[in-house]
């Protein structure tokens, strides 16, 4: 601690890093142009710097600087033109590598959007189809089908029968002229099982031929089928009447013998003449009137109208009967289950499955799947 | 860039062309010794007709840059003298550089007094240090040492009152320091 304080600090010269000499600082030691603290801080480092003593010692020998000039700027002119270019096309590289990952995320992304709009626009449009009314020839298909699948099932063809007014008139006079012949169904089923069967297969490949009018075709079958009936029925109430009248006319015989042939001849003719009549206006009246409400019903249905439609099978349901109160209660069910009235719809197929028609089937569909 | 990085120093330049594949960096670095290159190189193209500037400089310098990414570096001036030197010598042959013991001796001390220089605390412990290392040199050294670096005397003042070449005197002061850094290092315990 006896030295100096200026001594004290110039003891770390020793160990203190210089830097290499510069291009224009070597021959210019050489030629001794520097300042005393520059030449002092250059030779310092020269004790160090083999390399710059090296060089110091070279330049000696050689008499000019020129071509050390020469040949420094050739190698730094190498230097940069060999750093540039490389420089250059790596940038270059950089620059085209992010556009080209530029151009892939915006191909990603409308891929994306393409796939995200297909799914977006399929979604609507199947909640835009659910919200639908049902169209019309997907409800009616549903009991042409069923009646078509009972008729086949069940093997009985002669009910379903496009009868003409022809055969019906046929056996009534028959009937008139046999007046006490009680069966007068069996000959009419006898004649008319033939022409029955080959029109039912007719019908049949009409159906599977066009679908569309298989609902208005099950209906007129079932209408003619509920005519036959009714007709069936009225024959036999008239041959039955007949046969009482017969008796009666027997017993008027036997009280008055007088006139045997004329009255009852006349009574049976009297009666016959407007029993046709009336036999027909009867059965087509509420058959029409019966299928006005439904078709009717059906319409208010399609328009999407249910309150009214509803109404309109109720009262169907209530005033006719046979099938189209099956049919108009198997409609109600649907026309509940559109209105979102579950139990409602599921006691009404209930009732339809109940009444064992051609609709029990479909009926039973729709109760399962609800 | 270019501008930026001539401002670096050697260290960060090779970190950054080690690293980060820095080619600019590896240039700024060559650049920056090349003229002590050209001059190192000057005798041996005047001497042997046969050497090419053209081929000779491309060369060292590929060699250099392949050198760099695999060695150890402590100085850039050590290192680029001793690939200048093993190609012109043996140009078939790759030597590899290893700095030397004393070599890093003199690094870790220079390194210490670099930080020192922000420290006042260890700056004066440096220097008591630094004294008392210089107070156990032997006479000659201590009075060549006090001389050059002390007393800032330019070595053709030094030749000139005790008779001595200026290479020879380099060499002195430079096997002086060695030995201080020796000193240094091991001969004192705190």
């Amino acid at each position: 601690m006896l030295s100096s304080k200026p001594n004290n600090d110039k003891v770390l010269k020793i160990f203190s890093t210089i830097r290499c000499l510069s291009r224009d600082q070597l021959p210019r030691y050489l030629e001794g142009r520097l300042t005393d603290v520059e030449k002092h801080l250059v030779e310092q480092h020269l004790t160090d710097c083999d390399l710059c003593f090296d060089a110091l010692q070279a330049l000696e020998k050689e008499e000019s600087t020129e071509r050390y000039q020469d040949l420094t700027n050739k190698l730094q002119r190498y230097v940069h033109s060999s750093i540039q270019p490389v420089s250059h096309t790596q940038k270059i590289a950089q620059y085209t590598r992010k556009e080209r990952n530029k151009e892939h995320m915006l191909a990603y992304f409308w891929i994306v959007a393409f796939i995200g709009l297909g799914i977006g626009s399929v979604y609507v449009m199947r909640g835009h189809i659910r919200n639908q009314p049902p169209p019309m020839h997907v409800m009616a298909s549903v009991p042409a089908r069923d009646s078509a699948a009972a008729t086949a099932a069940t093997g009985n063809p002669p009910v379903v029968t496009p009868v003409n007014h022809t055969t019906a008139p046929a056996p009534a006079p028959e009937a008139s002229h046999t007046a006490p012949a009680t069966p007068p169904a069996k000959p009419i089923l006898a004649a008319a099982a033939k022409p029955v069967d080959s029109a039912a297969l007719k019908k049949a490949a009409a159906l599977k031929a066009a679908q569309h009018k298989a609902a208005a075709d099950s209906i007129r079958k079932a209408q003619q089928a509920n005519l036959l009936k009714q007709k069936q029925d009225s024959i036999r109430k008239a041959a039955a009447d007949k046969a009482n009248k017969d008796d009666k006319a027997k017993d008027d015989d036997t009280k008055t013998p007088a006139k045997p042939d004329n009255k009852p001849a006349q009574v049976a003719k009297e009666q016959k003449a407007p029993e046709p009549a009336k036999k027909e206006s009867a059965a087509a009246s509420p058959i029409n009137s019966d299928e006005y409400l439904y078709k009717a019903a059906m319409v208010y249905q399609q328009q999407g109208n249910l309150g009214e439609a509803i109404d309109r099978y109720r009262r169907l349901e209530s005033v006719s009967s046979g099938k189209y109160v099956e049919l108009a209660r198997y409609q109600l069910a649907i026309c509940y289950r559109s209105k979102g009235q579950m139990g409602k719809a599921r006691r009404m197929f209930r009732e339809v499955i109940r009444m064992d028609g051609s609709m029990k089937d479909a009926a039973k569909q729709a109760l399962d799947s609800m | 860039m270019q501008q930026q990085l001539t401002n670096l120093s050697d260290k960060e330049l090779i970190s950054r062309a080690r690293k980060q594949h820095d080619r600019e960096a590896e240039g700024v670095l060559m650049d920056r010794y090349s003229h002590l290159l050209v001059a190192v190189t000057l005798p041996h193209l005047s001497q042997q007709s046969n050497l090419d500037p053209n081929v000779v400089f491309p060369s060292l310098l590929q060699r250099l840059s392949a050198s760099l990414k695999t060695q150890t570096i402590y100085k850039v001036n050590e290192w680029i003298l001793h690939i200048q030197k093993g190609y012109l010598s043996k140009p078939e042959k790759n030597t590899p550089f290893y700095p030397s013991r004393d070599g890093r001796d003199l690094l870790h001390i220079e390194n210490t007094v670099d930080k020192a220089a922000t420290n006042i605390i260890d700056r004066q412990d440096l220097i008591v240090r630094l004294e008392q290392a210089l107070q156990r040199l032997n006479a000659d050294d201590r009075a060549l040492i006090t001389q050059f670096y002390l007393e800032n005397k330019p070595f053709a003042d030094l030749s000139a009152t005790t008779g001595i070449s200026r290479e020879k005197l380099r060499t002195q002061l430079k096997a002086a320091k060695g030995k201080l850094a020796k000193l240094f290092m091991n001969g004192y315990v705190k």
